[in-house]
């Protein structure tokens, strides 16, 4: 076990704040164990930093099993680092050998600023939630399983778009910073089931307004997204969000921009005396 | 009347897009025709003049001409645009570094310059061939600007541009446009190639006619190939 231990050179992007000046430090971490994952490394260098009296670098991590969303930075230029569709804290010692420089960055967009270190706001993304990305349901009792029908494809299918785990690494991945693999992966997930059909029109136009007015760029089509994307999400859910939108837009009978319209009677009501 | 809709598709990202695709794959299809059309200069002044005239006496013709001005305006627009936005929002601080990590060509890293390239391209080619003095028939105009060799430079890079710029473009147009499906994605990409390298043909012709190839007889289409690499 000992002999297995090895030491790297790390540089960490540290910056104060959104608006301060930020810079590259080198810290040198000793004695790592091939089956450490990345950020008990990190957590390693923090409790020796701070036992030192140092500052130690701001990181953000939850559930550490892949599944929230919160880490995510660029690992030697690999935004949520080497391994493919996975997230950092997924990533294990093990990928790197002894002497290695290991350059890390921040997620890095102008819809997410930085708060520190390697901390992002990814508040964008949940304001783009907030314009359309739920569904409409009475409260009370939870409704018997399977009221609604929908074939095994179709679950799978949503499903599929539904594993988004708002990390943001498409955005962060993206030439333009554009956050259309993530809007596109909640409209598609909604769309394609028959609980988020009577929002769909409005769903997918106000999700698509807000999401232009956060700061973020335009699709170029480049497919950069979906090669970092850890939940593997297609950018056929790109396409797929395109189409609603043509569809909300040319086909679609309600206009959410529209004031709406009450329904008049025909019926000659008389007047009262 | 309700123009909301009108107004979205130019107020949305998407919407900028979509009206970017379509006159892309339409301008495409021109692109094509017009690639056909020069093609007649290898069957000689007989048939390529022959063509033109046909162009000239039809009176649609200028009715084309108008709709291709507004396909070109609104690509180029929406695409001025798109780009403009992009530069807004790009990030702040740039990466020390950033894997590209393969879902980039040669053809999408290159649109803006690509596109640089053409819109310059363009203006050269209408004061060269649209709005210039046609007296001495279509085909001596093309023809004997094709004997010059800074032209047909200028016109190889125009045209190896719009090989680059339609390999991606004539593919995305149809992503942005929601046509994408894992039976067909493969035909619209090899689709998609094929349109952006056929434009190399123009250069073809202009490189056949630099090497006078359509003057010599046969046996001394080596010496004068032999004459031009020298
Ligand atoms: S689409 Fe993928 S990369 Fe983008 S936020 Fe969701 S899980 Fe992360
Ligand atoms: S910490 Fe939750 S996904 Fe990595």
């Amino acid at each position: 076990m000992e002999n297995k231990k090895f030491n790297i050179t790390l540089r960490v992007w540290k910056q104060k704040s959104e608006d301060s000046k930020g810079r590259f430090e080198t810290y040198n971490v000793e004695g790592i164990i091939p089956e450490m994952s990345f950020l008990e490394m990190l957590d390693v260098l923090n409790e020796k930093l701070i036992k030192e009296g140092k500052e130690p670098v701001y990181v953000e991590s939850d559930c550490r099993e892949g599944i929230c969303g919160c880490c995510g930075f660029v690992i030697n230029g690999d935004v949520h680092g080497p391994d493919e569709h996975s997230t950092v804290c997924q990533l294990h010692m093990r990928r790197f050998k002894e002497g290695d420089v290991v350059t890390i960055e921040p997620f890095r967009a102008k819809a997410f600023p930085l708060i520190r270190d390697l901390v992002i706001d990814r508040g964008a993304l949940d304001k783009i939630i907030t314009a359309g990305g739920y569904i409409s349901v009475n409260v009370g009792s939870a409704p018997d399983a399977n009221t609604i029908p929908v074939d095994k494809n179709t679950a799978e299918k949503a499903m599929d778009y539904a594993t988004c785990i708002g990390c943001g690494a498409c955005v962060a991945a993206c030439p333009n910073s554009a956050a259309m693999l993530f809007t596109g992966a909640k409209i598609s997930h909604l769309a394609s089931l028959p609980q988020g059909h009577p929002e769909r029109t409005k769903r997918v136009l106000n999700m698509i307004k807000i999401m232009d007015s956060l700061g973020f760029g335009n699709c170029s089509n480049e497919y950069e997204c979906e090669a970092v994307c850890p939940k593997e999400i297609k950018i056929s859910a790109i396409a797929k969000m395109n189409r609603e939108f043509l569809k909300a837009n040319f086909l679609s009978e309600e206009d959410p921009d529209l004031p709406p319209v009450f329904h008049q009677s025909t019926v000659d009501v008389p007047e009262d005396e | 009347m309700n123009y909301l809709f009108i107004l979205r598709m130019i107020k949305s990202s998407i919407g900028r897009k979509q009206i970017m695709a379509v006159s892309g794959i339409l301008l495409s299809f021109f692109m094509l025709i017009h690639l056909a059309e020069n093609l007649l200069l290898f069957k000689g002044e007989e048939w390529y003049n022959g063509w033109v005239n046909i162009l000239l006496s039809n009176p649609l013709t200028i009715y084309l001409e108008i709709g291709l001005l507004i396909l070109f305006l609104l690509h180029i627009t929406t695409g001025v645009w798109v780009r403009i936005e992009d530069w807004v929002n790009s990030r702040k601080r740039k990466y020390e570094n950033i894997n590209w990590q393969g879902g980039r060509t040669l053809g999408s890293a290159t649109m803006l310059y690509t596109a640089i390239a053409l819109l310059i391209y363009l203006g050269f080619h209408m004061l060269h061939f649209r709005f210039t003095d046609h007296s001495m028939g279509f085909y001596q105009m093309v023809t004997s600007a094709f004997r010059s060799k800074l032209f047909v430079t200028i016109y190889i890079a125009g045209a190896v541009a719009l090989a680059l710029h339609l390999s991606h473009g004539f593919q995305s147009a149809f992503q942005t446009l929601g046509i994408n499906h894992k039976k067909y994605n493969f035909y619209i990409k090899i689709l998609s190639y094929a349109v952006g390298i056929s434009m190399v043909a123009f250069a073809a012709i202009s490189i056949y006619f630099l090497l006078g190839l359509d003057i010599k007889p046969e046996a001394e289409y080596n010496n004068v190939i032999e004459t031009i690499i020298e």
